[in-house]
């Protein structure tokens, strides 16, 4: 890096550019509130907000989280304020903070997407929306839409056509056979871009009942365990489709975060490792910022 | 039953992310010890109730941090009281002194602040950290007096002979009768309000007796302030999994322990869908 110029390491997704590669992953930093006594969450990339629905959702009993020494299974079952609540309370404060901002929202059928959709394309203090199709802990047939290529396409160009000028990220299920497939049908319906991956389906039992730890018996299992489980479905869908990729899974290190670009990605997800490494996102970002040739695709160097 | 008295709640404030030393580590029984850092000057005053969560250092494995409570905090240090449970604290009971520590807070609710009341506070194990800690600075003017009951196994967990004990008006109760009241820590707290009432309840401990609790507290129509336990990943508030179930105006809906409480108002609370930690 020279000593006069700040290092480019800007990335393109769709139609939008972002300051740098690093983002925080749905889910971990709530609505960006929680975080922000305790980071810069304004050096960030951005961070895609906990996934909304059309109504409020109570989300799973208790037990959520279990911890394993790979990392964790969670079964929180997509608790969040709901889409009216997020767009009068939560994103207001986020643009007041000069946070980015990627919307994570979920339904269950393509109306409710598209009226979602109807009702961001007006608003301001957001550059992006990512279609969560791949919450494992909510009911079948939600999941089951996510793994059904034709449906993810159609939904895709449902939500694109209302948010030309935003970056329309679909998120894939790792639990599929043909993870490829899946990519495609969302770049066919006009994504900007994939983020991969969601957690991945796991389940513990407690020996002392013989039942399964929580209540809705299988969660999702994320940390380092994953890391290549995604590096492989990352790797999968940049054969396959030639838009952007975050990469999401198991990153606890600035070299974890490097192998996802190998494998094909232009951007990263922090997840559970936050909860350990608060400085983790920001070391990505001062260390990408002093080597920005790690950003090229599928680059191995010696 | 009486009635279900309500109380309110300090809430928790915007906490911070410290690293500080290791200053002392000692031995209380054989499954309780003390660890005393340095407390970071930015650290805020933590209110009684309120916890720090710290990272288990050395782990070579995927570690959520661990919640402990403040059992006390002057200008120079932070003190826990740590009950071994598993391979977290089995492994902070073994780091040496001057290890850096790092960890996050104050997180969560307190204890509130009582002028002019009589406070009785029943601590069963290693709930005693938040209810001591409020015993410590009681002598200022958080209450006008303040009665705190000590329920452990035995004798040997009341370390009387390595703690100095420095708050007033203690009373200890063993399950084995090995030291003080002979029983549980519950029956003492029933003969505690028959002989002078009381104008609060705080508890922390195992759920069983914060449960037993709640029952003799309605029954005497006395407020209860009770602090609870549960799996956390982050801390503070982002993540939802540290969630319980609680009832406001008979909307059931669900609170997190590390932001929302970890200290509650014992009538929101649904005690028969609590997780059992
Ligand atoms: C707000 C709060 C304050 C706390 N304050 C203190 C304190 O001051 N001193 C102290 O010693 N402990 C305290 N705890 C409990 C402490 O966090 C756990 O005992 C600890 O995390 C166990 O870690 P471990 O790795 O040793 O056990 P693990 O290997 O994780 O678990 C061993 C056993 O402990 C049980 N356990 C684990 N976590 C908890 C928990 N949160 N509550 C109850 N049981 C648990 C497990 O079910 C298991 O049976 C507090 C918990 C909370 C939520
Ligand atoms: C507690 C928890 C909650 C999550 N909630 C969401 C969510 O609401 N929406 C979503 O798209 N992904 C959610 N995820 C998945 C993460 O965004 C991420 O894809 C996954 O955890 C893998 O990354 P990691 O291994 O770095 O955690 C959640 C993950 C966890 C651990
Ligand atoms: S531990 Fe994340 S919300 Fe409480």
């Amino acid at each position: 890096m020279s000593e006069h110029s700040k290092t480019d390491v800007r990335v393109r997704i769709g139609p939008v550019e972002f300051k740098n590669p690093v983002f925080l992953a749905s889910g971990i930093c709530g609505y960006g509130e929680e975080y922000s006594p305790l980071m810069d969450i304004q050096k960030l990339g951005g961070i895609v907000t906990k996934t909304i629905t059309p109504r409020p959702r109570k989300g799973n009993p208790p037990p959520r989280i279990h911890e394993i020494p790979t990392g964790a299974l969670n079964s929180i079952g997509l608790e969040n304020v709901g889409l009216d609540a997020y767009v009068a309370e939560k994103l207001p404060k986020l643009a007041k903070e000069k946070i980015d901002v990627i919307v994570s929202v979920a339904a269950e059928h393509i109306e409710e997407f598209d009226s979602i959709a109807e009702t961001f394309a007006p608003l301001d203090g957001y550059k992006g929306v990512e279609l969560n199709l791949s919450c494992p802990n909510v009911e079948e047939k939600a999941l089951d839409h996510g793994r059904n290529p034709a449906f993810v396409e159609k939904l895709t160009r449902v939500v694109k056509n209302r948010l030309v000028d935003k970056a329309v990220l679909v998120k894939i299920t790792p639990n599929v056979t043909d993870i490829g497939s899946v990519a495609r049908a969302a770049e066919a319906g006009g994504a900007d871009g994939i983020s991969a991956i969601n957690t991945v389906l796991g389940v513990d039992f407690d020996l002392a009942t013989g039942k399964p730890v929580f209540f809705r018996g299988s969660g999702g299992y994320s940390g380092p365990g994953i890391l290549p489980i995604a590096l492989q479905k990352v790797w999968e869908v940049s054969r396959a489709v030639s838009i952007p990729i975050m990469g999401i899974g198991g990153i606890s290190s600035v070299d974890d975060a490097r192998k996802f670009f190998v494998a094909g990605a232009s951007a990263v997800q922090i997840g559970t490792s936050l909860w350990q490494d608060l400085e983790l996102p920001q070391r990505i970002v001062s260390e990408f910022e002093q080597h920005p040739e790690w950003m090229k695709k599928g680059e191995v160097k010696t | 039953m009486i009635g279900n008295t309500h109380v309110t709640v300090p809430g928790s404030v915007p906490p911070g992310r410290f690293s500080s030393k290791l200053l002392e580590k000692r031995d209380l029984s054989d499954r309780y010890y003390l660890l005393v850092m340095s407390r970071p000057p930015a650290f805020d005053d933590p209110g009684p109730g309120t916890f720090v969560h710290l990272l288990v250092p050395d782990g070579g494995r995927f570690f959520l941090r661990r919640p402990f409570s403040i059992l006390g905090c002057d200008e120079a240090t932070i003190s826990l009281l740590i009950v071994e449970k598993g391979t977290g604290t089995q492994i902070l009971r073994r780091i040496p002194e001057g290890t850096e520590l790092d960890f996050i807070g104050p997180l969560g609710s307190s204890f509130p602040q009582m002028p002019g009341r009589t406070v009785l506070a029943v601590g069963g194990g290693v709930g005693l950290a938040p209810l001591y800690f409020y015993g410590t600075r009681a002598v200022r003017d958080d209450c006008d007096r303040y009665r705190l009951l000590y329920g452990a196994r035995t004798r040997d967990d009341l370390f009387l002979d390595s703690f100095e004990w420095s708050v007033e008006g203690i009373a200890f109760a063993t399950d084995d009768g090995s030291y003080g009241f002979s029983g549980n820590v519950v029956e003492l707290a029933d003969e505690e309000l028959t002989r002078a009432p009381a104008d609060v309840v705080f508890s922390c401990g195992p759920t069983p007796m914060l449960e037993a609790l709640v029952e003799l507290a309605r029954s005497r129509g006395v407020p209860h302030c009770v602090s609870l336990e549960n799996r956390m990943a982050c801390g503070v508030g982002a993540c939802r999994s540290c969630v319980v179930p609680v009832s406001i105006d008979g909307a059931e809906s669900y609170r997190t322990v590390c932001k929302d409480g970890p200290v509650f108002d014992a009538e929101i609370i649904v005690w028969n869908e609590l997780p059992r930690v």
